[in-house]
């Protein structure tokens, strides 16, 4: 079927209404279709460029290029379904796992016995070898995510509350993200705007630099989180850190690596700033 | 747990649609004026969130919205001195924001309320018809419209861009 699409089918279909049946028949059409594939990509854009204006979220995953360990882990276990999943040459994934097990040749010298302990020292000897990761907490790899995304996509519109003190602009955030954000003398406060964080509402506190540069500082309020220092990281062009405490999530995130040093930093250096932080929660 | 965090995300798309909604240039003009109204139309709305939390969120939702999109047109209805009780075209707008932002903000409200409600606030259109009151019809019909008078006046907005260099440039006097 080719010809001029009814509207309110590409309509449904980039604002996400068909379900999956009609859905995969229009993206048949739209395969077989340029011009309303042309359409269908121009709503599209119309759609994602409101978005933006208006400070939602943009549609899609995000990649953080593996700034974290749930990353790497999530990234393992996709790529481990996808090797299982895959179609194989000559089933060679199916004959590995019907195949009945084969009895093992005795071995002469060892036994099993010996075999696991020595593989257990030959692992004890890596570790220690390698040196022992990171076993402490660390903040969760969502909110460096939604961090990340929220201050790609929301940092250089405009602020939605502005004000220069602090403290005006948490009273003026409302009881949940009433949470005077930090100050660091590098920075300069210009206000604020709500964001969407990993798990809930967050508020992304924009700041300036000497350079007229925007920093951006996102607080969101997380349930059951415990103490975890500041993680760093970069990646397209922007500089992170992400630490929790006090029943908050904290992103910064910035151009140049100074700015978000000297917020952690501003965290760090404020001993009372998480304190009254679960003060202010509680 | 997990319907707290889903009101806190619903009370956050709520405040994100109203400050879209209702900064039209006609009844307010500045942020302040923007987030007072908002603080105001989004305490009465958002008990309908609190008050249905835990039961149906889909319903909760859609309920909450549209009691937003009721409240903020009556505050229009009281503002506007329209003897026909239409609704005016909103005139061209003159602040900043992206074309996009403009664009929205220059709709009638009865076609920018629908754009919002689905674009942003991810709503269906099944939704979002129940949210207006409307039948789907119209509610695809006013997409219709507003999606197309929004490309028209991006389009508008990128050409004047382009041609803006060649037509305003100094002209340099030795």
């Amino acid at each position: 079927m080719t010809g001029r699409a009814d509207p309110a089918e590409t309509f449904a279909y980039v604002d996400n209404c068909l379900d999956p049946e009609a859905r995969s028949a229009f993206e048949a059409r739209l395969q077989a279709e340029p011009e309303l594939r042309r359409e269908a990509a121009r709503w599209e854009a119309q759609n994602r460029a409101i978005r933006a204006a208006f400070g939602a979220p943009p549609r899609g995953a995000l990649d953080l290029g593996g700034a974290s360990n749930e990353n790497g882990v999530r990234r393992f276990g996709e790529a481990t379904r996808a090797a299982d999943g895959a179609a194989r040459p000559f089933g060679q994934a199916q004959k590995r796992r019907v195949s009945p097990p084969v009895a093992e040749p005795r071995s002469a010298g060892l036994g099993a016995t010996a075999r696991r302990l020595a593989g257990a020292v030959a692992l004890a000897a890596a570790v220690l070898w390698v040196g022992l990761p990171s076993l402490g907490p660390r903040p969760p790899a969502a909110l460096l995510a939604a961090g990340a995304a929220a201050a790609r996509a929301l940092a250089d519109l405009p602020v939605e509350f502005v004000a220069g003190d602090p403290a005006a602009l948490a009273q003026r955030l409302g009881p949940r993200l009433a949470l005077a954000p930090l100050t660091a003398p590098s920075l300069r406060l210009i206000g604020a705007r709500l964001a969407p964080g990993s798990q809930a509402t967050a508020t992304l506190y924009l700041y300036e630099n000497s350079r007229g540069e925007r920093v951006a500082l996102m607080v969101e309020p997380l349930d059951e989180i415990g103490r975890a220092p500041a993680r760093r990281g970069a990646t397209n062009g922007l500089s992170f850190a992400a630490w929790t405490g006090a029943g908050y999530g904290f992103v910064a995130a910035a151009r140049e690596d100074a700015d978000v040093a000297a917020l952690v930093a501003a965290a760090g250096a404020d001993d009372e700033f998480l304190a009254n932080a679960g003060a202010q929660r509680r | 747990m997990s319907s707290a965090r889903e009101w806190s995300d619903d009370a956050g798309a709520l405040r994100r649609f109203g400050l879209a909604l209702v900064r039209d240039d006609r009844f307010v003009f500045d942020d302040a004026a923007g987030c007072a109204l908002i603080d105001k139309l989004f305490r009465q709305a958002s008990l309908t969130l609190v008050e249905r939390r835990g039961v149906d969120r889909r319903a909760a939702r859609v309920r909450a919205f549209g009691q937003f999109i009721r409240l903020y047109r009556r505050h229009a209805r009281r503002l506007a001195v329209d003897e026909d009780g239409g609704w005016i075209e909103t005139p061209p707008s003159n602040r900043g924001g992206g074309s996009a932002a403009v664009g929205v903000r220059g709709l009638p409200i009865e076609l920018r309320e629908t754009l919002l409600l689905v674009v942003l606030a991810g709503f269906t259109h099944r939704e979002a018809a129940e949210a207006l009151d409307l039948p789907l019809t119209v509610v695809v019909d006013r997409l219709a419209r507003a999606r197309t008078r929004l490309a028209a006046h991006m389009a508008a907005a990128r050409d004047a861009t382009a041609a803006w260099p060649q037509s305003s440039h100094l002209r340099i006097v030795k």
